[in-house]
């Protein structure tokens, strides 16, 4: 598909911040993104390509706009919910029970 | 399959998962060969960057039969193909004007190229 | 927008993201489809063990052993193998030699395909839209946002990772390095001369980052 993924040659993005000091994450969030991504491919429900694809059907506005974990854990939440496995449902009800416990 | 365990985590990263293909598939290429690839824009998964379409290069070398990323992410099946490095001149991509020297060498399937 | 549950202003993004990524972590274990352990170790492994100090061990070997650099640049997976580095993300390996007329350097501009076994996960920059547009479009003006600037005869060479292939760049050994050690070596080798954004250090320029 042509998505905001598909980078190569676009202009406007401004200089490359190379910063060498960078953590290799930054924040708890990004963590549990990056192993909850890598555990549940060994489910064996889906492949690298499909979770590829399921990035880069992003809204192309928020693609751009977003970070990379982000990037992620968009594709992971849609494999789980095309999968039957977490469904957005579940999702917002569980989110919106964790925000009441703590405000 | 079962939730990945704690324990078997270094394992499996080890083993890792090769997208090649052990299968005898014919190339339709070889290197040396001027090849074009075609003007694909399919609504479902596609690894040929947009900025190569329509473009003609040469193919640099064979890497061999891997699974195709289109079928495979649509799920229908890993339809085994050869995987080449193809090498475009920069001037050929973007046209005229700096900073055009140089190429990109880019990886692509049997069914995105065709003979140029 | 899919779900109808992210899609507003983004001011607010780090603790709703934080709150979203909670959720979603307390249903898989409670569904038993990941083990909160086996993402602790697989958080320890590429945070603290897996990284570009690997990549450097294996530049330093061919930098001082010419039959394993043959070997590194003919059959890169095995070669790097031998030093006991393999697996998700390196499963088939792909060597390119810097040399006085050739300049390489990698890309994934549709994702971030990167070989995690000798280099890790890869930095932000990386990752993000400026690398991915600019690398292929403007190689010397992204290397000069890395403070790299080469002779107009040097070839670049931008490798974008489009396919299962991974690239690992060696990068030129440094002049006035001949009587150094293996060890000593490594310890010049940057992780973005492993990318070819950068080169390898001289003596005396430091550790490598």
């Amino acid at each position: 598909m042509n998505g905001a993924h598909d980078l190569g040659g676009m202009d406007g993005f401004g200089p490359v911040d190379p910063d060498p000091n960078q953590p290799v994450f930054h924040a708890e969030w990004e963590r549990r993104v990056f192993a909850m991504t890598v555990a549940s491919g060994f489910l064996g429900r889906w492949n690298i390509d499909m979770s590829r694809y399921a990035r880069e059907s992003m809204d192309p506005a928020e693609y751009l706009a977003t970070s990379y974990y982000e990037h992620w854990l968009h594709g992971l939440e849609t494999l789980l919910d095309e999968q039957g496995l977490v469904t957005r449902e579940e999702l917002a009800a569980r989110k919106a029970e964790l925000s009441r416990e703590t405000p | 399959m079962p939730a990945l365990k704690a324990a078997d985590v270094e394992q499996a990263l080890r083993k890792g998962g090769s997208a090649r293909v052990d299968v005898d598939v014919a190339p339709k290429f070889k290197p040396g060969q001027r090849v074009a690839v075609r003007n694909l824009n399919p609504l479902g998964h596609i690894r040929a960057p947009r900025y190569v379409r329509g473009r003609s290069g040469t193919i640099d070398r064979d890497h061999g039969v891997f699974v195709f990323p289109d079928t495979h992410a649509a799920g229908t099946g890993k339809s085994p193909q050869h995987v080449y490095s193809v090498r475009f001149e920069a001037s050929d991509v973007w046209g005229p004007g700096p900073p055009g020297d140089g190429a990109i060498y880019i990886d692509l399937w049997d069914d995105y190229l065709e003979p140029a | 927008m899919p779900s109808g549950d992210h899609g507003h202003d983004h001011s607010d993004v780090p603790s709703d993201l934080a709150l979203r990524v909670k959720a979603l972590e307390s249903l898989l274990v409670e569904k038993g489809l990941v083990d909160p352990a086996a993402l602790d170790v697989l958080i320890d492994t590429y945070e603290t063990k897996v990284g570009p100090r690997n990549g450097a061990k294996v530049v330093a070997r061919a930098w001082s052993d010419p039959a394993y650099k043959m070997r590194l640049l003919s059959a890169g997976g095995k070669a790097i193998a031998e030093l006991g580095f393999k697996g998700r993300q390196g499963e088939d390996m792909v060597v390119l030699e810097n040399t006085d007329t050739t300049h390489n350097m990698v890309v994934c501009t549709l994702c971030s395909c990167y070989p995690w076994p000798v280099l890790g996960l890869p930095p932000v920059w990386y990752k993000a839209a400026p690398y991915r547009a600019r690398a292929v479009r403007d190689p010397r003006g992204v290397l000069k946002d890395f403070g790299v600037t080469l002779p107009e005869n040097v070839e670049i060479r931008v490798w974008d990772s489009t396919a299962e292939l991974r690239y690992l760049v060696l990068p030129q050994r440094p002049p006035g390095t001949e009587a150094m050690s293996e060890e000593n070596l490594a310890a010049l080798v940057t992780r973005d001369s492993m990318i070819g954004t950068g080169l390898a250090k001289t003596p005396g320029q430091g550790e490598a980052t």
